[in-house]
């Protein structure tokens, strides 16, 4: 009897013991559970986008750049394109079948062209269209530790064929179960043993989401009972619905480097390039089969084994009457139509995606931006972030060419924006771009050698009763004491040049007549525009600044030289444009803002100078019909002991900067024009920049002058330029020796002819 | 044979002439602006917002594809969506630096968002613009004013 109590209550302990577990384990799987549904599933990295090309009629387009784009986008050129991603291409037609952006519509629309500028653009109905916008291109995101990359979807985004394939295939009694079907396990294992191969799996989708959230695919009794309880407790929490939306977004479909591909939203843009909404039933046919063997039926691998897959999903849904036999025939026959790997699906910008960063930490911490689904729509343009890329690569071929391995481990670096609104649309910031690493764009601080003198000179000019184009500089022998020591200047070519006109001291870069023109406006003068042009660095009072010794990031040196390209005003550069949240609504925007900080005529002088370093100075070698169609300008800089080699050059909207040195700062055989400048030249030459709205200055009036004595001149005379004025500050003396040659009257009127013909040309007037 | 193609040339020539005798020159650039009545018309402007406001929106654009997303900014201008109306101009201004109408715009949104100095800059780099009509021209100098 006592034996019977004492086994009673044995098993009484034992009994309320395992309830007492059992309840705590259910608990602590609810608490999973509940927590990973609510929570964890649906953080979602932020996603760094291109720019949107978009294409307006009467706009003018670079038609390769475009072709390009195309490519990258993953778009195939076929000759009559019938699905959503192909185009067609003739010499002024673009046919393309839109795959569909935002609120750009998919659909098929022809695009003509006369010249360079778009003139039609017209959808299949033959209807005109104002615009068009390509999608962007993915650059990169901010992955979570577990580099898990989805696109989430919501219910009304995900496709009714989506959603008859999943059940058909994996899970038929979806809507009539608890979580766990015994129904379901054996009708698998018949319908398996009838096709003699394995067609659906036992597991119900709600035992496939929990296995997929909390386990491992370990298969062990223990993990199978939680299976089945954590399936019961989703089923218990949440609707049917959003069982299977959970499940949608958060299968395992593929891994692509180190990230890994869940969920059938970012599926259908990893295989096929465009949104779930636009896929055909065979293509949701390929991804629904792929769950059962991610690696093993992925197409890109192993194309053969996801058709047949493929064929077999849909041969399933014609036995559950989905689709007809026709269509089940023709399906099919069907290509796999499986894109391209995306272009730019992984992080391969690293160099502008440290900028980006600098700008994103300003405004929002590392866990939304790992977490929330943002979309940052950034300002790169990957037409000339890959040119600039190629440009220094090449460039660096070149120079190891020419000057032997000596230079194998130079480095550089290189910046493009938009001249207008600082929008930055390419960075490199090593010799190897793709690489990460130290990123000179941003953190290399060097000297800028010549490149400083534009400031210099513009202070002067800003003086405009002081100073113009045409004021003559001493080029002779200068020294002064500076810092307990004599500092003397010497020029380039080691030779002194007298008396100069202002704008061949610059064009020709010349040390010395630029350091007496730095101690003549003083340096509180020159550290005001440096002020005005965007540098924000401490300014010390020594006279080497004048001529170089000032030291910038390329960051920082085109900055300033973005307020000179345009015209005076100061525009912040950004990365960014958008940031906005999963329902497309602007978290944030990076505003245009522009502030003018400079007259924009004594800038028009400047740049009328810094257009003849193309036309005859250090980056000569251009048509004068390019430099003039795109108002282009720049400057060499070479530093001491050509330490650095420094080119920044604007045309039509661009402006971009280069750097080529070494790290350890030895010297280089490199000057401005032999090394950076030909980095500029090779990205130029392959982006061929459209040209450059015209601007107007009342105030500014053009006149031949002397380029050695800077006094007035005829066309026809030896030597004479036609430089620009600001109105009131004209010279007004001819020396006798060129009265002939410039009859005034003569003069004046071709002084206005020449103005006219200048202003329709595209130069300042 | 002859009089018919008489009758036919001197039909075309009538219509032709009809059409060009009817066309209303609605070019902005043609209407001048007295150098006296310039100044008070500034005044006008700035006292009256509103006036202002509809004066800016009935400045079209060149190019009827920048027309349609000036459209779009104006509707959110008006809604008082400025981040909205901003990123449509900004949208424009990728398309084209040269057209007046946007710079007016930004001008303007700057000056409700009450970015005054912005809206002073944005107006005068409009200025600078070659093919702006003077009634712009006047619009845009409203923006100096403030």
């Amino acid at each position: 009897m006592q034996f019977k109590r004492s086994i009673g209550i044995i098993f009484g302990l034992i009994a309320f013991a395992t309830l007492i577990f059992s309840a705590a384990l259910i608990a602590v799987i609810d608490y999973r559970v509940t927590s990973k549904l609510d929570g964890v599933l649906w953080t979602v990295p932020a996603k760094l986008y291109s720019r949107p090309l978009e294409l307006a009629e009467s706009i003018e387009v670079n038609k390769d750049n475009l072709i390009k784009e195309l490519e990258m986008l993953s778009y195939q050129k076929v000759k009559r394109p019938e699905k959503s991603g192909q185009f067609s291409f003739s010499r002024d037609k673009l046919t393309i079948f839109l795959r569909g952006y935002k609120n750009q519509r998919s659909g098929i629309f022809d695009i003509t062209f006369e010249k360079s500028n778009v003139k039609s653009i017209k959808n299949q109905l033959g209807i005109s269209e104002d615009l068009i916008k390509l999608e962007p291109i993915v650059i990169g995101g901010m992955y979570p530790a577990h580099m898990e990359d989805r696109v989430l979807l919501d219910w009304p985004e995900v496709p009714q064929v989506l959603i008859e394939t999943i059940l058909a295939v994996e899970d038929q009694n979806f809507f009539n179960h608890y979580g766990v079907s015994l129904r379901s396990i054996s009708r698998a294992f018949l319908k398996n043993i009838q096709a003699g191969e394995v067609e659906q799996g036992g597991s119900t989708i709600t035992q496939q989401l929990a296995k997929s959230l909390f386990f491992t695919s370990a298969q062990t009794i223990r993990r199978k009972v939680m299976e089945a309880i954590a399936s019961l407790l989703i089923e218990f929490h949440y609707s049917k619905e959003e069982i299977l939306l959970a499940y949608i977004n958060d299968v395992f479909l593929a891994q692509s480097g180190k990230r890994a591909i869940h969920g059938f939203g970012m599926g259908a843009q990893h295989f096929f390039g465009t949104s779930i909404k636009n896929l055909e039933t065979d293509q949701i046919a390929l991804l629904v089969g792929m769950l059962k063997g991610p690696s093993l039926y992925n197409p890109r691998r192993n194309p053969s084994n996801a058709t047949q897959r493929r064929n077999l999903v849909l041969t399933v849904l014609n036995r559950n009457f989905k689709i007809s036999d026709s269509d089940l025939a023709q399906l099919k026959t069907k290509e796999l139509g499986v894109a391209r790997p995306n272009y730019r699906t992984e992080t391969k910008y690293p160099a502008f995606h440290d900028l980006v960063r600098i700008e994103l930490q300003e405004n929002f911490n590392e866990k939304d931006l790992r977490t929330k689904g943002l979309s940052i729509e950034t300002n790169v343009d990957p037409i000339l972030q890959d040119a600039l890329e190629k440009s220094i690569i090449k460039t660096k071929a070149q120079l190891i060419k020419k000057y032997g391995k000596k230079l194998s481990d130079i480095e550089g670096a290189a910046i493009a924006v938009d001249v207008s609104n600082g929008e930055v649309k390419a960075v490199v910031g090593s010799t190897a771009p793709s690489a990460y690493g130290f990123n000179r764009s941003i953190n290399a601080i060097r000297p800028i050698g010549s490149l400083v003198k534009p400031f210099i000179y513009l202070t002067a000019l800003d003086q405009y009763k002081k100073y113009n184009l045409t004021t003559m500089l001493d080029d002779s022998k200068l020294s002064i004491r500076s810092g307990g020591e004599i500092w003397e200047p010497d020029n380039f070519d080691k030779k002194f040049h007298g008396k100069i006109p202002l704008h061949v001291a610059l064009w020709q870069s010349y040390n010395i007549a630029s350091a007496r023109l730095g101690l003549d406006v003083g340096f509180e003068a020159v550290e005001d525009m440096f002020s005005k042009l965007g540098i924000d660095k401490q300014f010390q009072n020594y006279p080497s600044l004048f001529i170089g010794s000032f030291e910038l990031s390329p960051y920082q040196a085109i900055q300033a030289y973005q307020t000179i390209a345009a015209d005076g005003f100061y525009t912040p550069l950004r990365s960014i444009r958008e940031i906005k949240d999963t329902k497309g609504e602007i978290e944030f925007s990076y505003p245009y803002s522009i502030e003018q900080r400079i007259r924009p005529e004594p800038v028009a002088l400047l740049k009328f100078a810094m257009q003849q370093t193309f036309e005859r100075g250090t980056a000569r070698g251009y048509s004068s019909e390019d430099i003039r169609s795109w108002n282009a300008g720049g400057k060499t800089g070479t530093s001491d002991d050509q330490r650095d080699s420094w080119f920044v050059g604007f045309a039509g909207e661009i402006l971009v900067l280069v750097w080529l040195g070494f790290d350890d700062n030895r010297t280089t055989p490199l000057t401005g024009r032999t090394g950076a400048f030909q980095v500029w030249k090779n990205f130029i030459d392959e982006i061929k920049p459209i040209s450059k709205a015209k601007t107007s200055l009342p105030r500014i009036n053009y006149l031949w002058t002397d380029m050695n004595d800077g006094l007035l001149s005829g066309k026809k005379c030896k030597d004479s330029l036609l430089v620009p004025f600001i109105e009131g500050t004209e010279p007004n003396l001819i020396p006798s020796v060129r009265r002939t040659c410039s009859n005034r009257i003569e003069n004046s009127d071709e002084g206005l002819l020449d103005k006219l013909k200048q202003a329709f040309e595209g130069g300042q007037g | 044979m002859n009089l018919l193609k008489l009758n036919i040339v001197i039909i075309i020539s009538i219509f032709l002439y009809s059409c060009v005798a009817n066309q209303n020159t609605r070019d902005a650039s043609l209407y001048k602006v007295p150098v006296n009545d310039f100044s008070r018309t500034v005044e006008l402007l700035i006292a009256n917002k509103e006036f202002l406001e509809s004066e800016i929106m009935k400045i079209n654009a060149l190019n009827p594809s920048i027309q349609r997303i000036i459209l779009g900014a104006d509707d959110f201008l008006r809604k008082e969506n400025y981040p909205k109306a901003n990123s449509e101009l900004e949208r424009a201004f990728r398309l084209t630096k040269s057209e007046g109408a946007l710079y007016l715009r930004i001008a303007h949104l700057r000056y409700k968002q009450g970015l005054l100095k912005e809206s002073e800059s944005f107006a005068s780099r409009g200025l600078l613009l070659g093919n702006i009509s003077s009634w712009e021209r006047l619009l845009l100098n409203v923006y100096l004013k403030n």
